[in-house]
């Protein structure tokens, strides 16, 4: 997984940069007025879950810009689908970097019913 | 930027996507007479294979010359090494199936999984074997099917790598794209982006967004990977690169304030101000997961969270027992400041001579018993009288990518400025040098300069 680099240092920042600033801001506002719009309509908010399972199920969208994965919860034997939203994850799907059978292990956001992948990588030792 | 930057950039960019778009004159024929490992490839490219078994891809080890305490008539590399990034090598963990855990489950585990190999010829092996044996394809499809590249177990019991030989992966074959280079170079060191934690995204790193690859960088010939002088990768085709070359001079700045610094300061520092990956482990204590195996416990950061720690480096390294890391100084001439990741590992080291042990994984992968990893590494070794006690090494890692856009570089202010990110008098500045070195007259109007162009 891959994650964009973060404000490096206090510098001058270039247009592009303030426009994105402008940018996040608004979306930062809309994604809090969502967030507490959600509140009114149901209490229980999103929480982080990290499991470990072997994946029994992939499916790719249509559109190739999300897939579901179902993992069978290694502890507890239950079925969870996860929602997987990266580039990278989504094109290990498509390489069979990672397949049906692989353990994996994830931080998913639970929301409700709809659990969306933060992390999602094979098990591995050194 | 210059004209010519610009027109050197495109050219670099233009390069890398033409050449992987054109066709592969050999597809006609693999696609009628299927692909049939190495030896089809060799009807059009006579000696490839072969020239590939003498390189550190293949053999993981080569001579070396710049770093302390080794033989230099011997070879070294990921084949025989000992570290605490990886607390073993390919001899001690030699692909296996690990003992059953605690809860019947066993898997296969090993170093050389990263060969491009099939494990039954091993790394460094040579002969007719060893060149039908290649994964020729790993490198060269951008149509490779992963999941057939795995450990089994074959009729007569042993451990083999499997490899997508299809005539489809075959059929599409080009210059290695990054991912190719990345199945094996993003996992290295226990996981995606521990070791070194850097991103190849296109978002992440200026070259990648301009379309520009690993191999545009790494001018490969005839399988010789050209690389860097990274203290902790000692294993190298015999050819060198820096970041100064045929895309960059070193004066590639149209301000000459900054290029009056790559003298003493290497592109890298001011460039890569950011990586991440792990920054310790402790082999000695594995931690149970919940699939029953165990893990050596490993601290961590993402790709942009850690500040590099800066030194001297003349391209010369220290290799001691607990230490491994840049020799260099302000005074020898042939130094600059580079940019380094410090890891430390936790391992154990033999008391009768002082020496780092290596550790075989499967015993402890299966029950957490590091000291039973380590009699057994002993025992593979043939080391028959050795004092197991635990112990620290410090290990300086390069930071050599991701480099960040533009206007995350390193200007005046990041070093000059009072709490500045170089720590002068441990650089061997006196008193009054560094008194010069941070007074703001030195950066004020330029940092005014392009705070003012930029507000
Ligand atoms: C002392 C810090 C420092 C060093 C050392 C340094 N750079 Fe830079 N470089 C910068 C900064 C800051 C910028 C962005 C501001 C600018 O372009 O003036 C930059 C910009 C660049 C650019 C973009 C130029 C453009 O106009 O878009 C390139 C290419 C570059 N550097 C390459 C290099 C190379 C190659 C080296 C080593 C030979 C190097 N730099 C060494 C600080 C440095
Ligand atoms: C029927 C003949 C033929 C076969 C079989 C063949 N090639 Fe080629 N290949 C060519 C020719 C012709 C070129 C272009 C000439 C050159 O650049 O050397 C080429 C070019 C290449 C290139 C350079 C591609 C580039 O875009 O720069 C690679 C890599 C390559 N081949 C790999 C392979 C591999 C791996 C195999 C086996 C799977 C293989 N070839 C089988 C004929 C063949
Ligand atoms: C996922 C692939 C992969 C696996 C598995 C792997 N390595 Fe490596 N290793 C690499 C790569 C790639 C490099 C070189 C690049 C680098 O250091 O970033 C490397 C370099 C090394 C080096 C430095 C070699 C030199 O030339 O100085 C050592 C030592 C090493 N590995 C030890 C190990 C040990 C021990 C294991 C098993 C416990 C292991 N590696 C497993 C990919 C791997
Ligand atoms: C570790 C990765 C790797 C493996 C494995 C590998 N190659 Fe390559 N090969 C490269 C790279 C990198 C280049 C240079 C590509 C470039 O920049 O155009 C290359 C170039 C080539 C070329 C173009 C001519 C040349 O020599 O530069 C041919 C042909 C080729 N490889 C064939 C093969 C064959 C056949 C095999 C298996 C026996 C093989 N390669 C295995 C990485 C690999
Ligand atoms: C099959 C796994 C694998 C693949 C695929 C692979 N590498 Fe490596 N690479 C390694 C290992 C392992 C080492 C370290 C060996 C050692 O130091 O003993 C290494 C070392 C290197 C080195 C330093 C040593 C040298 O030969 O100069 C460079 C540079 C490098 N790789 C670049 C690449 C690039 C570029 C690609 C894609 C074309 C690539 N590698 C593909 C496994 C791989
Ligand atoms: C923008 C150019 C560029 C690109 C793209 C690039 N490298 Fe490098 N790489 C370098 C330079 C320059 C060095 C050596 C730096 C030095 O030691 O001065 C290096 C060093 C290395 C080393 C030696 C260990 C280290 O980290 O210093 C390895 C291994 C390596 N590169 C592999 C790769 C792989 C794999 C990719 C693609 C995923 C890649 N490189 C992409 C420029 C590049
Ligand atoms: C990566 C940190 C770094 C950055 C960024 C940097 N410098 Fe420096 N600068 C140094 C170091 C270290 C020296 C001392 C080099 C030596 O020993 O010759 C130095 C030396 C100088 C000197 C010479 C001082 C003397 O009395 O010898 C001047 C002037 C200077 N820098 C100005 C600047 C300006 C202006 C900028 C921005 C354009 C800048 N520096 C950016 C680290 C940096």
């Amino acid at each position: 997984m891959y994650y964009p680099l973060a404000e490096v240092s206090c510098q001058y920042k270039n247009e592009k940069e303030s426009v994105m600033r402008k940018l996040v801001s608004v979306v930062m506002l809309v994604a809090m007025m969502v967030v507490s719009l959600g509140s009114f309509v149901r209490t229980a908010s999103a929480e982080d879950v990290k499991i470990t399972g072997v994946i029994t199920k992939i499916e790719i969208a249509a559109d190739q810009k999300s897939a579901v994965a179902v993992l069978k919860v290694n502890d507890s034997g239950e079925l969870v689908s996860i929602i997987i939203t990266d580039d990278l994850t989504l094109d290990k799907f498509k390489d069979h970097r990672i397949v049906v059978g692989d353990e994996i292990r994830t931080k998913f956001e639970k929301n409700g019913d709809k659990n969306t992948s933060k992390f999602f990588k094979k098990t591995a030792g050194c | 930027m210059s004209g010519r930057i610009v027109a050197i950039m495109l050219g670099c960019a233009l390069l890398a996507t033409t050449v992987q778009a054109k066709e592969h004159p050999g597809k006609e024929q693999i696609l009628k007479e299927g692909y049939h490992g190495p030896k089809t490839c060799e009807e059009c490219h006579p000696g490839t294979a072969k020239e590939f078994l003498k390189t550190v891809h293949w053999k993981h080890a080569s001579k070396v010359d710049n770093v302390d305490n080794l033989d230099p008539n011997k070879e070294y590399g990921m084949k025989n090494r000992i570290y605490t990034m990886c607390n073993g090598n390919d001899i001690v963990n030699n692909l296996k199936e690990v003992p059953p855990n605690a809860l019947g489950k066993t898997k296969f585990v090993g170093c050389n999984t990263c060969h491009p190999g099939d494990h039954t010829i091993d790394v460094g092996s040579s002969g007719p074997e060893a060149e039908q044996s290649i994964d020729c394809l790993i490198c060269h499809s951008s149509k490779y099917d992963y999941s057939k590249r795995k450990a089994v177990k074959d009729k007569s019991g042993r451990v083999i790598m499997t490899q997508d030989r299809s005539t489809e992966a075959a059929a599409n074959i080009g210059r290695p794209g990054i991912k190719n280079c990345m199945i094996c170079h993003e996992g290295a060191g226990g996981g995606a982006l521990i070791k070194r934690g850097f991103s190849m995204a296109k978002n992440d790193e200026v070259h990648v967004t301009k379309g520009i690859i690993c191999v545009d960088c790494h001018q490969v010939k005839n399988h010789k990977f050209p690389t860097g002088r990274d203290p902790n990768n000692w294993a190298s085709d015999g050819i060198y690169m820096t970041c100064v070359g045929e895309c960059h001079s070193d004066k590639p700045h149209k301000d000459a304030d900054y290029n009056r610094h790559t003298a003493k300061i290497a592109c890298q520092t001011c460039h890569i101000p950011r990586t991440g990956g792990a920054f310790s482990k402790d082999f000695t204590k594995w931690e149970k997961q919940d699939n029953g195996f165990y893990e050596p416990s490993t601290l961590k950061r993402e790709v942009n969270q850690t500040t590099p720690v800066y030194a001297w480096y003349n391209l010369t390294v220290s290799n001691t027992p607990h230490f491994i890391g840049p020799k260099g100084s302000r005074t020898d001439g042939k130094s600059k400041i580079y940019p380094f990741k410090i890891f430390q590992g936790k391992a154990y080291f033999n008391k009768l001579d002082g020496q780092l042990m290596s550790m075989d994984f499967a015993p402890p992968i299966a029950n957490g018993d590091s000291l039973a990893g380590v009699a057994s590494a002993a025992k593979i070794l043939g080391i028959k009288k050795y004092e197991a006690v635990p112990g620290w090494q410090t290990i300086y890692f390069a930071s050599s990518h991701q480099v960040a856009p533009k206007g995350k570089a390193l200007t005046c202010s990041n070093c000059h400025a009072i709490n500045g990110v170089l720590k002068f008098e441990e650089l061997g500045y006196n008193a009054r040098e560094i008194e010069k070195l941070t007074n703001p007259d030195l950066y004020f109007e330029k940092v005014l300069k392009i705070q003012q162009e930029n507000e």
